[in-house]
C-alpha cells in the first residue's frame, strides 16, 4: 500500500491537475464571493443579507459551493483520467492489486481535495473579511463558527474528492463521469432534495455544502428549501460513507474489468 | 527452464473469440518473436499474461504463476505495451519516477535506463512533446527499470523511423545477449528474424506455428528459379525427376523439390542451356505469409 500511495501522490505532484483544479475552484469562489459581497444587504434578486449580520457573513463565507463540485471533479480526473490517457496499463502493470490502487487514489484525491478546499475556504474568508472590514462592520460571527465553516469546506472537499475518485472508477469515461457528477450536484440533488426533503439532507453534495456553511434555502448552488441540516459530524459521516460505498461498488464491478 | 507458459488460453469478447485455445511456452534466456496479422490476438494474449485482461479460460503464467501472484518477483518482469499511455504533462524523468514509486523500487536505475534507450537528453521534456518513437523508447525505458529477467514487449517498433528500427534491433539483441528472456510482438518480420531465436505465430487467435526461427525460414524456402531458352524441355526432365514445376514468366521456371545443384546437373546432362538460376533462401516474412495465409488479405 505504501508504494501505491507514494505513486499516487507523486502522480499528482508531477502534473498540473491539482493546481489547475484549485485555480478553478478559487476563481469560482472568488466570483461568487465578490458578487455576493457587493450585493449583500441590497435585497435584490438572490442577494444575501448584509455582511453586518451573522446570516450575511455566513452566506458569504459559504461561497465555496462550486469549489466543492470542482473537488469532486478533481477526484473524477484522478481515476478516470488514467483511462482517458491510457496510463492505467502501466499503473496496473506496476501495481496489479486494483483495489489497493483505488484506495491509494482515493486517499491521494482526498489530500488534493483538502488542498483545494483550503484554498477555496481562504478565498471565501478573505473576501468576506475584506468586504466586511471595508464597510466598517465588526465580524458578526464568533471565530469558532468561522473556523468551523472553513474547516467544513476543507473536510467536505477532501471527502467529495475521494467520492469523485470512486465515481471516476465506476464510470471510466472521463467526460461521462464529469457530466454525471455535475448533473448529480446541480440537478439531481436539487430535484430530490426539493421533493423529498427528508432524504435531501443525506445527499452528498448537500451534506458537503451544509458543512461549508450553507443553509436551508441558501448557498450557490442553492440548498433546497425544507432540507434540515445534518449535524456537522453526521454530515461528515454521510460523506465518508458515500465515498466508501462508491469505492466499494467500483472495486466490485468496473475496477475488475479488463484494461484494454 | 520454461519461464512463460500459456496453456489452453481462451478469450472471448461477446460473440468474438480473440484467443482460441492457445498454448505455447518460452524458455529462459530466449528471444521469442510473437507474430501474427492484425487482430490475431497477440496484444490480448500479452495482456492476459500481464494480468490486465482476464482469460475466459486457460492460464497464462510467468515462472509458473499468474502475473498478479508473482509478489516481489514481479519486479523482475518488464513490459512495454503498445497501447500504454504516458501523461502528456509529466516529464520523461517524472514518468519514470512515478513508475519506480509504483513498483516500490529506488530511483537508482533511472539514469541508466535513460542512457540505454538514448533518452538522457530528453529527461526534462514533457511527454506531450515527444514523438511516437521517443514515446516508444520511454516505454522501453520503463520496462527496464527493474533490471528485468523477463521482458514482454508489444510492437516496440511501431512509430520508429528507420534509424529507430536499427537502434531497436541492436537493443533487442543486447537484451538477448544479456541472457534475458524476451517475448516481443512485431510486424516487422525482417527485424524479428535478425534478433529472435524462436517464433510463435498466431492467426485468428490460434497457434499456427512455434519453433526456432531458422526452421520456420527453412520451411518457407521456395523454389529454384531458372531461365532457359529450352524451358519446356527442362520442365519435362524436371517433372520426370519428381519436381514440381511452375511457369514464372517467359522462359522462366520455378522448381520445388530439387535443389539448385540437382537442377543444374540435370540441365547440363541434357545439354539444356541455363542463362540464369536463383535460389530463394526463404524469409520469415514468407514463412509468416504461408502460415497465416495472409497474402493478399487486407491487414
Amino acid at each position: 500500500m505504501t508504494s501505491a500511495l507514494h505513486a499516487e501522490f507523486l502522480k499528482l505532484a508531477t502534473t498540473r491537475l491539482v493546481a489547475a483544479m484549485t485555480g478553478l475552484a478559487v476563481a469560482l469562489t472568488a466570483l461568487i464571493g465578490v458578487l455576493e459581497a457587493v450585493t449583500a444587504g441590497t435585497g435584490t434578486g438572490m442577494a444575501i443579507p448584509s455582511l453586518a449580520t451573522a446570516d450575511g457573513l455566513r452566506d458569504n463565507l459559504a461561497a465555496t459551493g462550486f469549489a466543492l463540485l470542482v473537488a469532486a471533479l478533481l477526484g473524477v480526473a484522478v481515476t478516470s483520467g488514467e483511462y482517458r490517457l491510457k496510463t492505467a496499463t502501466d499503473t496496473y502493470l506496476d501495481q496489479p492489486g486494483r483495489g489497493r490502487v483505488l484506495a491509494a487514489k482515493a486517499v491521494a484525491a482526498a489530500a488534493a481535495g483538502a488542498v483545494l478546499g483550503t484554498a477555496a475556504a481562504a478565498t471565501a474568508t478573505g473576501i468576506a473579511f475584506g468586504f466586511a472590514a471595508s464597510r466598517g462592520y465588526p465580524l458578526a460571527l464568533p471565530g469558532p463558527d468561522i473556523a468551523r465553516y472553513a474547516g467544513g469546506t476543507v473536510i467536505a472537499s477532501a471527502l467529495l474528492a475521494a467520492a469523485g475518485a470512486g465515481a471516476g472508477s465506476l464510470i471510466r469515461h472521463q467526460v461521462g463521469a464529469t457530466i454525471a457528477v455535475v448533473a448529480w450536484g446541480l440537478v439531481v440533488e436539487l430535484v430530490v432534495g426539493a421533493t423529498v426533503t427528508t432524504v435531501g439532507r443525506f445527499l452528498p453534495y448537500t451534506a458537503a455544502a451544509i458543512m461549508a456553511g450553507d443553509t436551508n434555502g441558501g448557498g450557490m448552488p442553492q440548498i433546497p428549501r425544507g432540507v434540515a441540516a445534518l449535524p456537522y459530524p453526521a454530515a461528515a459521516g454521510v460523506l465518508a460513507a458515500i465515498a466508501v460505498a462508491i469505492a466499494v461498488a467500483a472495486a466490485l464491478t468496473t475496477v475488475r474489468r479488463d484494461v484494454a | 527452464m520454461t519461464v512463460i507458459e500459456v496453456r489452453g488460453l481462451v478469450k472471448r469478447f461477446g460473440p468474438a473469440t480473440a484467443v482460441d485455445d492457445l498454448s505455447f511456452s518460452v524458455g529462459a534466456g530466449t528471444v521469442t518473436g510473437f507474430l501474427g496479422p492484425n487482430g490475431a490476438g497477440k496484444t490480448t494474449t500479452l495482456r492476459m499474461l500481464l494480468g490486465l485482461v482476464r482469460p475466459t479460460s486457460g492460464q497464462a503464467l510467468i515462472w509458473g504463476r499468474p502475473y498478479r501472484e508473482l509478489g516481489d518477483r514481479r519486479k523482475r518482469v518488464g513490459a512495454a505495451l503498445e497501447t500504454s499511455g504516458i501523461h502528456p504533462g509529466r516529464t520523461v524523468a517524472g514518468h519514470l519516477r512515478v513508475r519506480c514509486a509504483a513498483r516500490g523500487a529506488g530511483r537508482s536505475r533511472i539514469g541508466a535506463v535513460l542512457e540505454e534507450t538514448g533518452m538522457s537528453e530528453l529527461a526534462g521534456r514533457r511527454a506531450g512533446g515527444l514523438s511516437l518513437g521517443e514515446r516508444q523508447r520511454l516505454g522501453l525505458a520503463g520496462a527496464l527499470l527493474g533490471d528485468p529477467e523477463v521482458m514482454i514487449l508489444d510492437e516496440p517498433a511501431n512509430g520508429l523511423d528507420p534509424a529507430g528500427v536499427l537502434w531497436l534491433r541492436g537493443f533487442l539483441r543486447r537484451l538477448g545477449d544479456q541472457g534475458r528472456t524476451v517475448l516481443v510482438s512485431s510486424h516487422i518480420l525482417a527485424e524479428v528474424a535478425q534478433f529472435a531465436d524462436r517464433a510463435v505465430v498466431l492467426d485468428r487467435g490460434r497457434l499456427v506455428s512455434a519453433g526456432p526461427v531458422a526452421e520456420l525460414v527453412k520451411a518457407a524456402r521456395r523454389a529454384v528459379t531458372v531461365r532457359s531458352p529450352r524451358a519446356e524441355a527442362l520442365r519435362s526432365a524436371l517433372t520426370a525427376e519428381g519436381a514440381t514445376v511452375r511457369t514464372a514468366g517467359p522462359g522462366r521456371l520455378e522448381i520445388d523439390g530439387l535443389d539448385a545443384e540437382q537442377v543444374a546437373t540435370l540441365a547440363a546432362a541434357l545439354g539444356i542451356p541455363i542463362f540464369e538460376m536463383t535460389t530463394d533462401a526463404g524469409s520469415l516474412e514468407q514463412a509468416f505469409l504461408r502460415l497465416t495465409a495472409t497474402e493478399g488479405r487486407p491487414g
